[in-house]
Order: structure tokens, then sequence, then C-alpha cells
């Protein structure tokens, strides 16, 4: 496997908060790569220096030997990087399928209805072409983010907390979704909480905590690991707890 | 019907300008700028049209052209820097940009006249100039709107971030609109400018820039029959009132007031109202966002 996005010392600071100081890590292709970390760990201002939503102030990130640290979020989804939004974000007014296509269409108006009726095929939202994106429901939603994110045809999906609110059931499904993007080449990188379903789907995992990568490595590997575990996973299994 | 439309040629006239400077104001609403260059590109229009007509001699379709790319050369290297530049602020610039080049027009005497300003222009523009202008206008728009462009549009406005997560270069797109828009403003200014004998400083201010929204705003933003209705009702409104000053300044009023707080599509949602075919949120109103939304934090 090789390194599709090689990230190396990206430093982001906001004023006095350094939100990444320092972050190393890498995603390869065909594979899910897991970002966890606590809340305020860096994980959302890490996606958004991938994608050029935010400029770092120090390192680099290339996409396939390229450098693309700077680049205007555009270009960088031309590139082959789409992403999801962590607070779900459609174009509502438009349709269902008029959202996918719109992002379709930016890979060319040859063939877009279909590419676009394929993304919509790929996450079960078929029937729900001609609705409303304002109208669906919750579960929905965030499929329809995925579609459209899949329809540019991107070699890296970034998805942030794809699960959040969602059920049992439902996150199975997400899995299994995921798994099927991955198996199709495509190099999936998930931002999730939510750890049954990140040690289950993932590959790899990189540990965030306090802007720093704490660990990196096979969901066993990093489950393992005692900084993981203090930073992390500790607090998680302590919240199940008081849940339950 | 000859005799009516005799009379009332100069309100049809203006109806059919008016309605090209409101899709002119409309393809800038559509992407979240609110742009109050129109008066100053408009001027820039009719001024380089007069001139080359009067005193270049040149066919008057020519200088149409002429001030058409004049305006939207200079559209473009106002777009350039202060497209990025986003809601009042925005307004405000463009304002100050209409307000320039009337103080230029003003006081350039050896070009323009001055406060003067220049007369005996030939009245070269009829009114079906300006119905064809119009009609290919809103025929190139519509059928623009309803292509992927217009797809990219709506992206831009319901959520700039998201457009360019997919790949869209959302500062591209506008400035192209911006450029477009100022080219109709130029042509529509060189019409204008050969519509009566006479142009000054004072025919395209600020006025004529807010007008222009008006005419969109009024109208309604989710099609491109509004502006032209909106251009419609706000010129004839005024001809219809001209016994009364005072009466005239309020009915005005509180036609923008009542549509802005009853009718947020705009007038042309009337027509589905009346037809019965009105359906409560089966279609999202074209929000005029002035405030985008900012990348979101972890």
């Amino acid at each position: 496997m090789s390194n599709l996005l090689e990230i190396r010392d990206v430093v982001k600071a906001f004023g006095g908060v350094v939100a990444l100081d320092g972050v190393s890590a890498s995603v390869t292709a065909g594979a899910i790569t897991a970002v966890i970390g606590p809340n305020g760990s860096g994980k959302t201002s890490l996606m958004n220096v991938i994608t050029g939503f935010y400029r770092s102030d120090r390192g680099s990130v290339k996409l396939d030997g390229q450098e693309i640290a700077g680049l205007a979020p555009h270009r960088i989804a031309r590139a082959g990087i789409a992403r999801t939004f962590q607070h779900i974000r459609l174009f509502e007014g438009l349709s269902v399928f008029d959202n996918v296509l719109v992002a379709a269409e930016r890979k060319g108006l040859k063939d877009a209805h279909a590419r676009a009726a394929s993304a919509l095929e790929v996450v079960g939202l078929t029937a729900f072409a001609a609705s409303d994106a304002a109208a669906l429901p919750y579960g929905h939603r965030r499929r329809l983010e995925i579609a459209r994110a899949l329809a540019i045809e991107p070699r890296i999906v970034i998805l942030d907390e794809p699960a959040a609110g969602m059920n049992a059931t439902e996150k199975g499904e997400l899995g299994a979704l995921l798994r099927r993007i991955s198996a199709t080449g495509k190099a999936v990188v998930l931002v999730e909480h939510d750890m049954d379903l990140v040690m289950d789907i993932s590959d790899h995992v990189i540990a965030l905590n306090f802007g720093r990568a704490l660990a990196s490595g096979t969901p066993d590997q990093v489950r393992q690991d005692p900084q993981v575990i203090e930073a992390y996973l500790g607090q998680t299994s302590d919240d199940d707890d008081q849940a339950a | 019907m000859t005799d009516f439309l005799a009379s009332y040629d100069n309100v049809i006239s203006l109806v059919l300008l008016n309605g090209i400077l409101g899709i002119a104001a409309y393809l800038l609403l559509i992407v979240n700028r609110f742009s109050l260059a129109t008066g100053g590109l408009m001027a820039i229009g009719a001024y380089v049209s007069v001139l080359s007509t009067q005193n270049l001699g040149l066919p008057f379709a020519l200088a149409l052209l002429l001030g058409g790319a004049t305006a939207a050369v200079i559209a473009l290297l106002l777009g350039l820097p202060v497209l990025r530049i986003e809601g009042d602020y925005f307004a405000l610039v463009t304002l100050a940009f209409t307000e320039i080049v009337r103080i230029i027009a003003l006081n350039w005497e050896s070009v323009t006249g001055g406060a003067l300003g220049i007369v005996g222009i030939p009245t070269e523009t009829q009114t079906w100039h300006l119905a064809l202008a119009l009609t290919v206008l809103a025929g190139a728009v519509y059928i623009t709107r309803r292509s992927w462009i217009g797809r990219v549009i709506d992206a831009i406005r319901l959520d700039e971030m998201l457009a360019q997560a997919i790949g869209i270069d959302a500062a591209r797109i506008r400035l192209i609109l911006f450029v477009v828009s100022g080219a109709i403003c130029g042509v529509a200014g060189g019409l204008a400018g050969h519509l009566n004998f006479f142009i000054g400083p004072s025919d395209f201010g600020m006025t004529r820039s807010v007008d222009a929204v008006v005419y969109a705003v009024l109208g309604g933003l989710n099609s491109i029959f509004g502006p032209i209705v909106g251009a419609l009702i706000y010129t004839v409104l005024p001809e219809a009132l001209r016994f009364s000053a005072q009466a005239r300044e309020i009915v005005l009023s509180l036609v923008i007031i009542l549509a802005v707080l009853f009718m947020p599509r705009g007038l042309i949602s009337l027509g589905g109202v009346l037809r019965g075919s009105f359906r409560p949120g089966s279609r999202k109103p074209a929000p005029l966002s002035l405030h985008e939304k900012g990348v979101p934090a972890e």
C-alpha cells in the first residue's frame, strides 16, 4: 500500500491557541484511516487544513507526491479530496438529485446524470432523488453528504463524524458502506468519536491529542497504546459506564 | 391603441430599460452580492457610447458595444479586488464606485461637459431596441439558469463553503457574473444615453443603483421574470401617482415594505397564489443571505 496522502509537521495556531502542533500522518488508498481524539484535539482542524479551508502555518500536505498545502479548497477538491462536514451541509432548496448532480458535473457534463444516479444508488437514496434535500430525515442527510462527496470522484473521502446521532443499525449500515467505498480503491478518512465503529471498520487509526499525533497503527495497536488509553479511550469507557 | 402606445412611449421605454437594469442587479444578488455599482457602470456605458456617436461618428450599434465593453473592463478591474468583500462592505464599496464615476463625470468638463452634461444627442434608441435587448437578455439568462451553470450559481448562493468543497471556484464565477452584469449596465447606459437629447452626471447616480436592486428584490429572485415584473411595477406606479408628490413617496415605500413582509419571494409569487398553484414550503425562497457561513469549528 502506497501513501496517497502525506502530512508532515503541520502547525496551525489561532492566536495563542495551537490547534495543530506538528502533526504528521499518512493515508493509504483502498483503506479506512480513522482519526480519533478527544474534543479539541485538532481532528477537524486537521481536516480543514487538508481540504484547504484552513491555511496551515507550517508543514506540508502532499497528495500523491504533489504539495497541496495552501491551495484553495476548490482546487483541492478538484485534485481529488472530497469531504463531508461535522454539521451536515446540504444545498437546501435543491433536490436530492441536484445536490449530487452539481457535484458530478465538476467531473464533466458528459454522463453527469448517470454518475449522480449511481452515487445516489451507492448510498441507497435513489428513491428520494426528487425530494427536496431540506426535507430528508437526519440519517438520509448524512448519506446524501456521502453521495455528494463520492460524486466528484475523489481519491480520498474525508468524513467528519458521519455516525454522529445514528443508532446502532444505522451505524452498522454506515460501516458497511464505508467498507464498500474503500474496496473501490478510494482512501476513506474517518473522523469519529464512536470507538466501536472505528475499531470495527478501520485499517489504520491515528490518535490525536492537544494537536499532536499520540499514536498511529492498527486498531489493536492504538487500543493498547498507554498514552491513548490515558488520553482518550479510558475516558470513553468511563463515559460508557456512566451512560449504562 | 397606437395613440395609447405613443402617449406612453416614454414610460414603456423606461420599463424596458429598468427591466434590463433589474436583471443586471439580479445576476449579482443570486450569488449573494448586493451591488450598487449599477449606476456607475451605466454612466460609463452612456458616456462612452454617446461620445462615440457624437464625436467619433461611430454607428449606434458599435457605440453600444463599445460602451458595454468598456463597462465590462471596468467591472473586471473593480471586481478583482472588491468581490472578495462580503455583505454590507461590498454594498458600500460599490456605492463608492458609483459616486466616484459621478464625480469624475461632473468634473471632467472637457469630455463630459461637467454638470451641464452632453446635449444634442441623436435619439437613436427606439422602443423596440429596448424590447429586443430585454427579451434577448431575459431569454439568455433563463436558459443559463436552467443549465449546469444555474446549478453552480444555486450552489454558491445556498452554501458557498460547500460549493468550494465540491470544486466550484466561487470567486471566479462571481467575477464572471460581475463582468457580465457590467457589460449589461454599459449597454443599458448606451441605450439610455441615446433615449433623450441629454445626459448628465446626475442621471446615473446612486438612485439608479438602488432602484435596480429594488426591481429585482421586489419582483423576486426565484425567476428571471422577477426583476422584469419589479421594474414594471416600480416604474409604472410612480407615473400613475404623479398627481401627488407626497402620496407617491408614501405609496411606493408602502409597496416595498408590504412586498418584503408578505412576499419574501417577491411579487411574482403572487402569480402562483392567484392561480392556486402556490404550495407553501414547496420551494425554498432564495434568501438574500448577506452573511455567509464560516468555516466549521471543532
